[in-house]
């Protein structure tokens, strides 16, 4: 394990340093505005004291948000991606900084402040001359506390589309790759300590006394400033924008797949740059908002998601609607859909093979004949979505020996050990390349149909109409036999997402 | 003589507890007054009203003839000394800083002048140059003071506030800050008000004394006065002790030269 992680660091270290470059840009954007925002609210507060109990009661609040809700609180507000992660990431931080900032003043010795104002100082002359200095310990450690704290957040960053480590981390999970997961967390580990250190040594500084001393400390000091300030102003100076098409994925192997090919594709056919922001959490959820209001220009997406979700249609969709479909969408959001890769990811019923082999079955009317000798197992959700085991059942008039609740990788293992006989699965789940059994067909059309396709704004298709023949060069290309193929040799070999998509389109003879 | 600071009718209370009341008494130029009294007597209240820390609830207060209500309180307060008990000094800041406090307040521009003041009263106080870039937690009881003592007339003020700058220590150290003060106060001229516990230390610092208890003044006169003739029972008892230290007999107790007390005086 160890010697994966080095190889993958090692191996992919500008992609990493990239990831750190972004990571410590968000962090560090995040820190500087706490630190000049809770400050001054915590030196507020400790001056008015009346304001004091209400604004930490605020803050504290914000602060016990679980992360993950915030994020979807503030998609709403400012979409997915960088802005969103360091709104996020700036009110977790504020806690700290008011908390330490205004407990370092008020802890200050009165008798000290009595003497100040004795003696004519003004009260700005006893904040800043007094109070402020004598804070700084408490206020210091106050900072220390949350700038590690804001590193190790921001590794959820990546979940709305924003860059840093997290994106190591989240492609980790999503893709099987327990290597690239603990070496995003490594190296978030790494840069807190490294940040906490590097106060540490500040902290140590400001305390050194001497004419030398301090003057080694502006220039010291001065440095620091300028190498944070221009790290955090790169946030903001745009890529190449204009030029850029912006695509996103959801957190699946198949999309990080389907990302990489269409940036392969695009850049190779086209004068285009690609954005590529992976695996945004929530999927559909937060991508298409991102869509609307322009933040992305195209992703994948299956058509029953598309009719169910966002168009909120009740009814079960099948591939007759997608006139429809197509004609919503356009209407609704002036979005279109373009390049129907041709694969179904959907529901699926694997039977084991012999089982399959010994009652001929091929199908799920078959399968009902006899459901009563045979154990079914499936993940948990299964069993409670409308959509889902008793709707399946009644649908076909199936009646199963025993039920079993099994999480997607235990099931593969329990069909293939013959502890169970059959399972449902997703039609491009990476582990039907290597099942030992036969996928039924679904006669009836019991589940929705949800090939998959590119969602793409019409404005960007007016703008870059080279970009139209492109997404169609991938039309029916891929089968769901491939995609499980792809997403296998991704989530059990090990490869990466990118050399899968470069193989596959080498095979195919898209590549030049 | 000139009235530097003059009480007029000054009423103060706490909520239900009053602590000044009716006081009026006045202090001439050039004059060390020491104010005499227990805890809770209105000593310390009264003191932080000529800084403008404290307001009465009724009467006035004036500083050269001027209503001290109307002025701004900051720049009176810089023209006013002020050394309060215990080691009060900034510990962030050097023994230069700190002594240098009040004078860059006024003058931030003439750093010259700044240090100038500094040197000057280091040597008045006596600290040794060396001490400048000292913490105050690196010096001693004895010499903190003498930092406090040169803080609060860096700015060579007109009046100095003391509220028992010399309560926090020894005896030994306290006689020789005492002699210091006496000494520094003659080279300056300064106006002194100074609250103390200490009988002793107020009849042997003060050429005045005012005696205070329970927010009324018990008797205000030279240190010969209080005990040749006392005023009240309560000064009486107060400064029984000292009667005795001169070893005569009661008739002839105006004979005593106790320290306080000028030859001029005697």
């Amino acid at each position: 394990m160890i010697q994966d992680i080095w190889n993958l660091l090692t191996g992919r270290w500008d992609f990493f340093a990239g990831l750190i470059l972004e990571h410590l840009q968000i962090s560090l954007l995040a820190i500087a505005i706490a630190v000049v925002v809770g400050g001054a609210a915590g030196i507020l507060i400790s001056e008015f004291r009346r304001f004091s109990k209400p604004t930490l009661g605020i803050v504290n609040f914000l602060y016990t948000i679980p992360s993950i809700s915030m994020l979807g609180f503030l998609i709403p507000f400012s979409g997915v991606g960088n802005a969103t992660a360091v709104i996020a990431l700036t009110i977790y931080a504020l806690l700290p900084m008011v908390r330490s900032t205004h407990t370092g003043i008020v802890n200050v010795e009165p008798a000290l402040l009595e003497a100040a104002k004795g003696m004519g100082s003004t009260r700005l002359q006893i904040l800043f001359k007094i109070k402020l200095p004598l804070a700084m310990p408490v206020i210091m450690s106050g900072i220390r506390n949350m700038v590690v704290m804001t590193i190790a957040l921001s590794g959820i960053a990546s979940f709305i589309g924003a860059g840093g480590l997290g994106v190591a981390i989240y492609r980790g999970i999503t893709t099987n790759n327990p290597a690239m997961t603990m070496a995003g967390s490594l190296l978030i580990a790494l840069l807190a300590l490294a940040l906490d250190g590097l106060l540490g040594f500040a902290e140590y500084r400001m305390k050194k006394r001497g004419r030398r001393a301090k003057k080694v400390n502006r220039v010291t000091a001065a440095v620091a400033l300028g190498v944070c300030i221009s790290l955090i102003c790169a946030v903001f100076i745009p890529s190449g924008q204009g030029e850029t098409i912006r695509i996103a994925t959801k957190p699946m192997t198949e999309q990080y797949v389907l990302g990489e090919m269409l940036d392969i594709l695009i850049e190779q056919d086209t004068d285009l740059n690609v954005e590529l922001t992976h695996g945004v959490g929530g999927g559909t959820s937060n991508i298409q908002p991102a869509m609307e209001k322009g933040s992305f220009d195209l992703y994948p997406e299956y058509t029953g998601t598309g009719w169910n979700m966002v168009l909120k249609k009740e009814d079960v969709y099948n591939e007759s609607l997608f006139g429809e479909l197509q004609k919503e969408y356009s209407e609704n959001y002036d979005m279109e859909w373009v390049g129907m890769y041709g694969f179904n990811n959907t529901y699926g019923t694997v039977v084991r093979r012999d089982v399959a082999e010994q009652y001929n079955l091929r199908t799920y009317s078959d399968l009902a004949a006899v459901a009563d000798r045979l154990v079914f197992g499936a993940q948990y959700d299964f069993y409670e979505r409308p959509d889902g085991y008793n709707a399946f059942c009644e649908a076909y008039g199936l009646h199963f020996k025993e039920t079993m609740d099994l999480n997607n990788s235990l099931k593969y293992q329990a069909l293939n050990d013959g502890q169970i006989d059959v399972i449902t699965v997703f039609t491009t789940d990476g582990q039907l390349a290597t099942v030992n059994g036969v996928v039924l067909e679904d006669d009836k059309q019991f589940y929705p149909s949800y090939l998959c396709g590119n969602v793409v704004r019409r404005e960007v298709l007016e703008k870059y109409p080279e970009l139209k023949a492109v997404l169609e060069k991938l039309t029916g290309q891929i089968s769901d036999s491939d995609m499980a193929q792809m997403n296998y040799a991704v989530e059990t070999e090990g490869m990466e997402p990118r050399q899968v998509a470069e193989e596959f389109l080498q095979a195919r003879g898209l590549l030049r | 003589m000139e009235s530097m600071i003059e009480f007029r009718n000054v009423k103060k209370a706490y909520g239900d507890k009053t602590v000044l009341k009716d006081l009026s008494f006045c202090v001439e130029k050039g004059a060390f007054v020491t104010i005499i009294g227990s805890s809770g007597s209105g000593k310390t209240t009264a003191l932080k009203m000529v800084n403008g820390l404290l307001r009465p609830d009724f009467g006035d207060i004036f500083i050269s003839g001027e209503n001290i209500r109307g002025k701004n309180q900051t720049q009176l307060r810089r023209n006013i000394g002020y050394a309060i008990q215990g080691s009060v000094l900034f510990p962030h800041m050097t023994v230069e800083q700190n002594i240098s406090y009040v004078p860059n307040l006024l003058n931030k521009r003439n750093k010259q002048k700044t240090r100038d003041a500094v040197d000057k009263w280091m040597r008045i106080v006596g600290l040794e140059e060396d001490m400048k870039q000292r913490y105050p937690a690196e010096l001693s009881g004895g010499q903190q003071q003498r930092v406090g003592i040169a803080r609060a007339l860096a700015a060579s003020p007109d009046i100095l506030l003391m509220d028992e700058p010399f309560g926090a220590v020894d005896e030994l150290t306290r006689a020789q800050l005492q002699t210091e003060l006496q000494r520094i106060y003659r080279q300056t001229g300064v106006t002194v008000l100074f609250v103390t516990h200490d009988i002793a230390e107020a009849l042997k610092l003060g050429t005045k004394v005012l005696v205070m208890d329970r927010g009324e003044i018990q008797q205000y006169g030279r240190p010969a006065e209080l005990l040749n003739r006392p005023a009240t029972e309560f000064v009486r008892q107060l400064t029984a002790q000292q009667r005795r230290t001169c070893h005569l007999p009661d008739d002839r107790l105006a004979d005593c030269r106790y320290s306080g007390m000028r030859w001029d005086e005697a």
